[in-house]
């Protein structure tokens, strides 16, 4: 078996070694750039707060009491705002100016992108070889058919780290230079279903890209079946893509029918379990969720590896 | 009788209901250069697919060393080193990566052997290049190169001389040679075109229709020192020649559009003419076709092997 890893480092440089992904990266990094000097010229909120900062928020809260008691439509915001200020006394947490974490946790939207750029290197992984006519070369190999498929699916899998990885060190570094930085691992004041909490950034980081790997784990995956059935890589990313972005609408469209719970979209954002917003079926619970991906994904590997090591492999 | 490197038993595909190839049972040897004649369409390349393990086998068996590519694909596969139809090689590394790439799927291929192959096809200079920018000719060096990393016992290369121009096709001859006399490799070549493969096999297997009809000994042909050799005759009057062919010389010769025609070794041919000219007939032509295997295959095959 210590073959499967010079495998997977085949498959891994055939990824990095073709230009269109470092232009992806390079996609990334202008994206990842472009948000923080938007955010940089348009949050003018940014409040410094300093050793007195318990004094500072009391009169903060005072002012916004006076100005949601002469401007009605100002109740709900600063509500919330005062809410939150209480916590940080009553709790003796400082808050903390916006920086290079708060930009990382917020980058977290920018995770939709990875799972693009993975269906993209999912969905040519297997076809593009077809496409080369390399795949003869590479089954004529003292390798099974299976080991072949397995090492190609770890390579999307490894991509799909790295690009992360990429995203996190690059928004941090980033978010230092426009920001800086509010210290190691920072405490922060939010908002969940159960009211108003603290966390630690680090915390924040690994829950918010946590839950968004699920979805991109699931449509990688999905781009990786069509791609190893149908050989055909625009097929596998455009279906992929398709999905993913009309997936919410297809649940809400469906949500009446009870069978709608076992829509694989109903299921790939876990983080309505811990929101205001709910599942899209009052019935559903996290576990649940979890075993209908847990399903799909045997579904999708099952058929991948099925068609992928009994068919013929015949000329174009 | 030399060792067999690779057996075919009763090898049959079937695609839908339709019986692709119909029972191919021969062996190549070590050391032979084995050449795979057929019009397109044969079955040539199903065959060779099968053989590596690329298409399923219906019914029969390849065996590679004696192992059997349906129980032991690993086994037999190790032996084998192929390229099926165009040398196809990953167009964005160079020819180093490539190698390096197909080296880390084989057990054994070390950084020496990687460049010795790269010595034998003389692809030094060009191997720090993207192949995108070889031509066919050095990519399909690249491709044998690739085949040989690991040492196989059986090289199988399909139509390797598509698309290659004569110094191409002569360079690719001399590897292959090489290969058979000096390292006692059993080389499969299928092609289209006798004349491209006659030169370098040692045998060459007919296939038409998906069936064998015919394995002919390249060198035999050539060790015969006077084959028989087409023979047509321009003679008048004709029924009295094809009687004192009979009579003389126990030829039963045919009749084609005012010629005759018979098969016979050139030696004998001054008698003839002789018992022809005191028989009172007039000889206006003598034609002795140069024998060639080409002949042998239009015999087989009932038309054009070009097809």
């Amino acid at each position: 078996m210590a073959n499967i890893f010079g495998l997977i480092w085949n498959e891994v440089s055939k990824i990095y070694i073709q230009k269109s992904t470092w232009i992806m990266y390079i996609f990334l990094a202008v994206l990842i750039i472009a948000v923080a000097a938007i955010t940089a010229t348009t949050d003018g909120a940014n409040k410094e707060y300093g050793e007195d900062w318990q004094e500072e928020l009391q009169t903060e809260n005072e002012a916004l009491t006076e100005e949601m008691q002469e401007e009605e439509f100002l109740v709900d915001m600063n509500t919330q705002k005062i809410e939150m200020n209480q916590y940080h006394m009553d709790n003796g947490i400082k808050p903390v100016s916006y920086d290079a974490w708060q930009f990382v946790i917020e980058n977290a939207m920018l995770s939709s992108v990875i799972s693009l750029l993975t269906i993209i290197v999912a969905g040519g992984i297997v076809a593009n070889e077809f496409r080369w006519g390399t795949i003869k070369q590479l089954l004529i190999r003292p390798i099974s058919r299976t080991v072949i498929l397995l090492s190609k699916y770890i390579a999307v899998l490894i991509f799909a780290l790295i690009t992360l990885a990429f995203l996190l060190i690059l928004s941090w570094i980033t978010g230092a230079l426009f920001f800086g930085v509010a210290g190691g691992n920072p405490e922060l004041v939010i908002r969940n279903s159960e009211g108003i909490a603290s966390v630690t950034a680090i915390g924040e980081v690994i829950s918010g890209y946590g839950f968004k790997l699920v979805n991109l784990f699931m449509m990688a995956t999905f781009a990786f079946m069509i791609s190893s059935i149908f050989r055909n890589s625009a097929l596998a990313i455009g279906m992929a893509v398709f999905l993913m972005m009309a997936g919410t609408s297809i649940v809400q469209f469906f949500a009446d029918k009870v069978w709608s719970k076992f829509i694989l979209f109903a299921n790939t954002d876990l983080t309505i379990y811990d929101s205001q917003i709910g599942p899209v079926r009052e019935e559903m619970t996290m576990g649940f969720s979890i075993g209908v991906l847990v399903v799909y994904w045997i579904i999708f590997i099952l058929a991948s590896w099925l068609v992928f090591t009994r068919r013929d492999v015949a000329g174009q | 009788m030399a060792e067999s490197a690779m057996e075919l038993v009763k090898l049959r595909k079937k695609i839908g209901s339709k019986e692709i190839i119909k029972g191919l049972d021969f062996e190549i040897h070590k050391g032979e250069v084995f050449g795979f004649l057929g019009p397109n369409g044969a079955g040539k390349t199903t065959t060779i697919r099968m053989m590596v393990g690329l298409m399923g086998i219906t019914d029969g068996d390849v065996r590679i060393l004696g192992k059997s590519v349906k129980s032991d694909f690993k086994g037999a596969i190790r032996e084998v080193g192929a390229i099926v139809e165009n040398p196809e090689m990953y167009p964005f590394m160079t020819g180093m990566q490539n190698l390096k790439h197909f080296a880390r799927m084989s057990p054994g291929v070390t950084k020496e052997r990687i460049k010795q192959v790269i010595s034998l096809v003389g692809l030094e200079n060009a191997i720090k290049t993207k192949v995108g920018r070889y031509s066919l000719g050095m990519r399909q060096r690249l491709g044998i190169a690739q085949a040989l990393l690991h040492s196989p016992s059986v090289l199988i290369l399909d139509e390797p001389t598509n698309g290659l121009d004569p110094a191409g096709i002569r360079e690719i001859r001399k590897y292959i040679r090489r290969l058979a006399d000096e390292d006692n490799v059993a080389v499969i070549i299928s092609s289209h075109l006798l004349s491209e493969i006659e030169l370098m096999c040692d045998r060459i297997g007919v296939i038409k229709n998906g069936e064998l009809i015919g394995i002919q000994s390249v060198h035999e042909q050539q060790a015969e020192e006077d084959p028989e050799r087409q023979i047509r005759l321009e003679v008048d009057p004709v029924d009295s020649a094809l009687r004192v062919l009979k009579t003389h010389h126990g030829i039963d010769a045919g009749e084609d559009g005012g010629f005759i025609t018979f098969s016979a070794k050139k030696s004998l041919m001054p008698s003839i003419v002789t018992s022809l000219v005191s028989g009172d007939i007039l000889v206006y032509r003598v034609e002795v076709s140069s024998a060639s295997l080409e002949d042998k295959f239009f015999d087989l095959i009932g038309e054009n092997v070009i097809g």
